[in-house]
């Protein structure tokens, strides 16, 4: 053995303290970065103590619609305790509650931080609220909504189980948003009755408390012949005058598709006539779209759609639940199984599932040639430091103008035209072009189909589009076509001015 | 004296004589002032916050005078002692200590009561109780240790007395948060596994630096790999093998990754083989992988590590709320006493005497405290480490430096768990948590690094014949006689 | 703005000073003893000096930083080697007991002699002393500062 092999262990001790110092300035970056860079991010968190104590501290924040009138505000109990009130039953669940025994949800919920006034990012306003503590107020939320809408959607629907979604194409601003059942926050935001209605509301049949607007999945229906319409078109495996040969025949025989049949055959009164895209849309030939669905094939259908937003979650300043063309896990290309699962995806059945949103920003994408906008809901902030306004962006340019005006023109004669009227009666608003797509989602066993509405106007340079569900309405031209007709009528004449 | 290899007599290095220690009484001054300050601030946030009217009174002067007096005791002793011992470590340890105490002073006192002779103390007592006996320990270590004969003769008895402490406490602990760590004997509760990683670390630099040539010699070739002879390695992985299998039963995770740190970084400066660290890594992988497999719990513990914010109510609400503390602070911090927002009239984070000192500092004092209490621990490390360079030989290097690293590689280890940069572990932050064991076997690794550093203390023996050579019938050189 | 609350922030973040305070005090002292280390970076606390030497290892003008415990010796295991068939495996010792430096001979064959005289045992050593080990002579000096 050599003296070599007796190295100084100096050296080694050296060296580890290298490391050591090295691991704790880890930390110190570590420290930085959550204290530093995350921090307005992991304050405005709704579970973050200091916002919940913010919220019994500060004068929360109002809510007001987009002409100003005051959606939820602050009212003072006996003992000088401020609790919420909200201007209408239709409100929820899209709002929310907050209250002091039961938290916060909805909108509510979402912008708690902002309402209590956390939301202030400019770190020298912190550092002063630091030196002059004292009752805060909280910011105040300007929306989109229109609260007249509201009222009318919920009460347009009434008594079934659904969801309207109304917002305008060109800026993705949310005009109405209403889920029902709905359900009385006031009752819960007010101490003295909040465990009785809040137990109440969570025990009633319908789950008031789901937003269906946003979190709803359903069966679409017909109305997802638009999406396939965007990746048949988008991607060119048809154009306008595609047309079938077998189709005609198949409406007697159903479509047979490797061992299964689709069938079809409500509208007899095309006869031997093959349908070209704009008939198709004008009587929802399921047919058609289960050879254009095969056609185009299911990798295209899954890209193109997620370009739409399926598959995540919208970006929205509320949660939403993600639309899904299939399960997915399937090798037949796009996630299908097989083929027989792509012909049914392609006309709205299979394991296709979407929310009303997704469903409004189809047609609002349509409208506004092509160009998807990220829905919005809150449309300035305003605090103590300023008003705050939040700009419209764009999400996605989903589509061609061409592509979205071909698709346009036919939902247009959907609407106004005389074969289209037979399966949309209802949705044409008196004096002004309307444009839109039926659906009668079938759900399976002995229940009534999903009534199924989307579309626009007015049809040239449209200022709102709509997507409205009934659950087990039957027909779509049973129940959403009309509230669709009716709302859109409503904005476009009455309240829009 | 006789000349006999290797037995002698303890020597007396002269008279004992006071020797002046200038540095450790400016640090120290330094550190009283400080301490002031944030006592003070403390108290005028809390009577800020009660409504009450504004003093500039300190938060527990009691307290505070009894800590101080304490560190001012320590201090003249080493000083009428005429110790030459490091004048660093008692001031920083003294700061750490002091910020212990006023964090304990902030948090709400029924945290953890105890009654003695009928009167009852609350958390912050506790504490000054434990770092008083903390800070005699130090004291009487620094000054009665005089000779290392009894730490590196009976290295053996060291390893069976940690392993029996380890076999006690898993056979007679009670059960706390799933976790046998605890010994209960009447109205005390102690947890050994803080002073069994003192005796293990005593145990390896006894082991390492005998047989330190041999390790490095005649070495297994694996492929590209160098591992050390089999004869001397096999009974200290056994060892070790032992020590992490039974803490691992116990579920103290964060012990045994400091077990294992602290062993494979010893190593490292004994024999200065990079291979033998990355042997040890790839063994630390693969034992990680089958841990994850097994348990439950480490796959929990992983799982949160990764994304707490999935389940932030439930499995990762700790470390949730933690990042939350560290985000209010931002900067400058909330300052003591005004951070932490009660959550229905209770703390938002669980444990947060124990685990989450950290995080509580984090948020009351901000980016830069959080910094300056880094640099703190980096102070004591170097010291330590320091003392490990310049020692007289390799058993007080490698003592020096494992007891330097038990210290430090426990607070990176539970700093960094709290900041979600590794997986949380039930570790205490040394000196600051709360903790009589932790603060006990700390004040023992500090008292001993004192004892090191002094360099009036007998020197070691000359290493002795026959000893760390191979025998003559392995092919080691003969004598020369 | 209260003037309280300004106060209370003044002295937090006195007290968050105070700490960096504490911190560039000891990088001071850290610094000091840095200089002086690089001056003798062995941080030898005395010298010994190969004044003449016979053999070929240590040869003449080596110089070893010592600890405070040194061996001497045939053997590869002691602090300062020397290859002389006259020297034993284990030959002297040189300590440093806190104030005094000491030279003992280990019971070699041939004695261990300082200043030409044979010592026995234990003997005190001053800076300047010669140690004569085998045919290698070494001068005890201090460490460079």
């Amino acid at each position: 053995m050599n003296r070599r092999d007796r190295a100084p262990i100096g050296q080694g001790i050296a060296r580890i303290g290298i490391v050591l110092c090295l691991l704790f300035g880890l930390i110190a970056v570590g420290a930085g970065y959550w204290q530093v860079l995350r921090a307005s991010d992991l304050s405005r968190a709704a579970d973050n103590p200091l916002v919940i104590a913010a919220a019994r501290d500060v004068v929360r924040g109002r809510i007001l619609d987009e002409t100003g009138a005051v959606l939820a505000s602050n009212k003072k109990d006996a003992n000088g305790e401020p609790y919420r009130v909200y201007a209408d039953r239709s409100l929820a669940p899209l709002i929310g509650y907050a209250s002091p025994v039961y938290g916060t949800a909805g909108l509510e919920r979402a912008y708690n931080a902002e309402l209590s006034g956390q939301g202030s990012p400019n770190s020298l306003d912190d550092l002063l609220s630091k030196l002059a503590p004292g009752a805060q107020r909280g910011d105040d939320l300007s929306l989109s909504l229109s609260l007249k809408l509201q009222e009318a959607a919920v009460k347009a629907l009434g008594s079934d189980r659904g969801a309207v979604v109304m917002l305008d194409p060109r800026t993705g601003r949310v005009l109405a948003m209403a889920s029902t059942p709905t359900f009385n926050a006031n009752a819960i935001a007010d101490p003295t009755t909040a465990v009785a209605a809040f137990t109440r509301t969570a025990a009633a049949a319908g789950q008031p408390f789901l937003d269906r607007a946003t979190m709803g999945e359903y069966v679409p229906g017909s109305v997802f012949k638009i999406v396939t319409s965007v990746a048949a078109l988008g991607s060119g495996a048809i154009n306008a005058s595609t047309s079938y040969a077998q189709q005609p025949a198949a409406e007697q025989t159903g479509l047979p598709v490797s061992g299964f049949r689709i069938h079809d055959g409500h509208h007899d009164f095309t006869g031997s006539l093959a349908l070209d895209y704009d008939q198709a849309i004008e009587v929802s030939c399921n047919i058609y779209f289960a050879l254009t669905g095969l056609r185009t094939g299911g990798a295209a259908l899954s890209s193109w759609a997620a370009k739409l937003g399926f598959g995540a979650p919208l970006p929205f300043d509320l949660p939403t639940a993600a639309s899904q063309v299939t399960n997915g896990g399937g090798n037949f290309g796009g996630g299908f199984k097989d083929d027989v699962e792509l012909a049914n995806a392609a006309y709205g059945q299979a394991e296709t599932l979407v929310t009303p949103l997704q469903m409004a920003l189809v047609a609002a994408t349509v409208a506004n040639g092509g160009v998807e906008m990220k829905p919005q809901l809150v449309t300035s902030i305003a605090g103590p430091g300023g008003r705050q306004a939040i700009q419209p962006a764009v999400l996605n340019t989903v589509m061609s103008p061409s592509v979205a005006g071909t698709i346009g023109n036919a939902m247009e004669l959907a609407v106004e035209s005389d074969w289209g009227r037979i399966f949309t009666s209802g949705a044409a608003i008196p004096g002004i072009d309307t444009a839109g797509k039926t659906g009668t989602a079938q759900i399976g066993g002995s229940a009534e189909p999903n009534s199924w509405f989307i579309g626009y106007a007015p049809a040239t340079n449209p200022t709102v589009a709509i997507a409205v569900v009934v659950e087990q309405g039957g027909h779509g031209s049973a129940r959403a076509a009309p509230i669709a007709g009716s709302l859109m009528g409503l904005w476009l004449k009455t309240l829009s001015k | 004296m006789t000349a006999a290899a290797g037995v002698r007599a303890p020597v007396r290095a002269g008279r004992i004589q006071p020797h002046a220690r200038r540095r450790e009484s400016g640090l120290l001054a330094l550190v009283a002032v400080v301490l002031v300050l944030g006592s003070v601030s403390l108290g005028a946030t809390q009577r800020q916050l009660a409504g009450q009217p504004a003093s500039w009174l300190p938060a527990d002067l009691g307290q505070l005078a009894i800590y101080l007096g304490a560190l001012l005791v320590a201090h003249l002793a080493l000083i009428m002692t005429g110790r030459r011992a490091d004048q660093v470590l008692l001031p920083t340890i003294g700061l750490l200590g002091g910020l212990s105490l006023l964090l304990m002073e902030r948090l709400p006192q029924a945290l953890v009561t105890q009654s003695l002779l009928g009167r009852n103390f609350g958390l912050a007592s506790i504490q000054l109780g434990w770092l008083l006996l903390a800070i005699a320990v130090i004291t009487i270590a620094a000054i009665g240790v005089r000779s290392d004969s009894w730490l590196r003769r009976y290295k053996y008895t060291w390893a069976a007395a940690g392993i029996a402490l380890l076999l006690l406490t898993f056979l007679f602990g009670t059960e706390v948060n799933g976790a046998l760590l605890t010994i209960q004997v009447g109205p005390f509760s102690g947890q050994p596994t803080e002073l069994i990683k003192v005796v293990l670390v005593i145990f390896l630099a006894g082991y390492l630096s005998d047989f330190r040539p041999l390790l490095v010699a005649a070495d297994l070739r694996l492929g590209p790999l160098r591992l050390p002879p089999l004869p001397y390695l096999l009974p200290m992985l056994a060892m070790w093998a032992m020590a992490l299998g039974i803490v691992v039963i116990q579920r103290d995770l964060g012990a045994a990754l400091l077990f294992f740190a602290v062993f494979l970084a010893l190593v490292y400066i004994a024999t200065n083989r990079t291979s033998y660290v990355v042997l040890g890594l790839l063994l630390f992988v693969a034992g990680s992988v089958i841990a994850y497999q097994l348990f439950g719990t480490v796959r929990d513990r992983v799982d949160i590590w990764l994304n707490p914010f999935v389940d932030a109510s439930g499995k990762g609400y700790q470390v949730v709320q933690s990042l939350y503390a560290f985000g209010r602070g931002g900067i400058i911090g909330t300052g003591l006493g005004a951070g932490l927002p009660l959550v229905a009239g209770r703390l938002p984070i669980p444990a947060i005497h124990t685990d989450f000192p950290f995080a509580a500092l984090g948020e009351e004092l901000g980016l830069i405290g959080v910094v300056a209490i880094l640099g703190l621990y980096l102070i004591v490390i170097e010291r330590g480490l320091r003392v490990a360079a310049s020692a007289a030989d390799d058993f007080r290097a490698l003592l020096a430096a494992g007891l330097t690293l038990v210290v430090g590689v426990q607070a990176f280890i539970i700093a960094a768990g709290n900041l979600k940069l590794i997986p949380l572990t039930g570790v205490t932050l040394p000196f600051i948590s709360y903790g009589g064991s932790s603060l006990l076997a700390n004040g023992v690794v500090v008292g001993l690094l004192l004892a090191l550093s002094d360099r009036g203390v007998e020197p070691p023996p000359p290493p002795r014949p026959g000893r760390g050579r191979r025998p003559a019938f392995l092919g080691g050189a003969r004598s020369a006689r | 703005m209260d003037p309280y609350v300004v106060a209370i922030w003044i002295v937090r973040l006195a007290f968050l000073g105070g700490l960096y305070l504490f911190m560039f005090g000891v990088t001071r002292l850290l610094l000091r003893d840095l200089r002086a280390a690089t001056r003798d970076p062995s941080g030898a606390l005395a010298r010994l000096v190969v004044v003449g030497s016979e053999v070929s290892e240590p040869p003449r003008g080596t110089v070893f930083g010592l600890d405070a415990v040194a061996t001497i010796g045939r053997d590869v295991n002691n602090s300062i080697v020397v290859e002389d068939d006259f020297a034993s495996s284990e030959h002297a010792a040189l300590t440093f007991r806190g104030r005094a430096w000491y030279v003992e001979d280990l019971a070699s064959t041939n004695g261990t002699f300082v200043n030409g005289q044979r010592i026995d045992g234990l003997s005190a050593i001053a800076y300047g002393d010669e140690v004569q080990v085998g045919r290698v002579r070494f001068r005890f000096e201090r460490a460079r500062r």
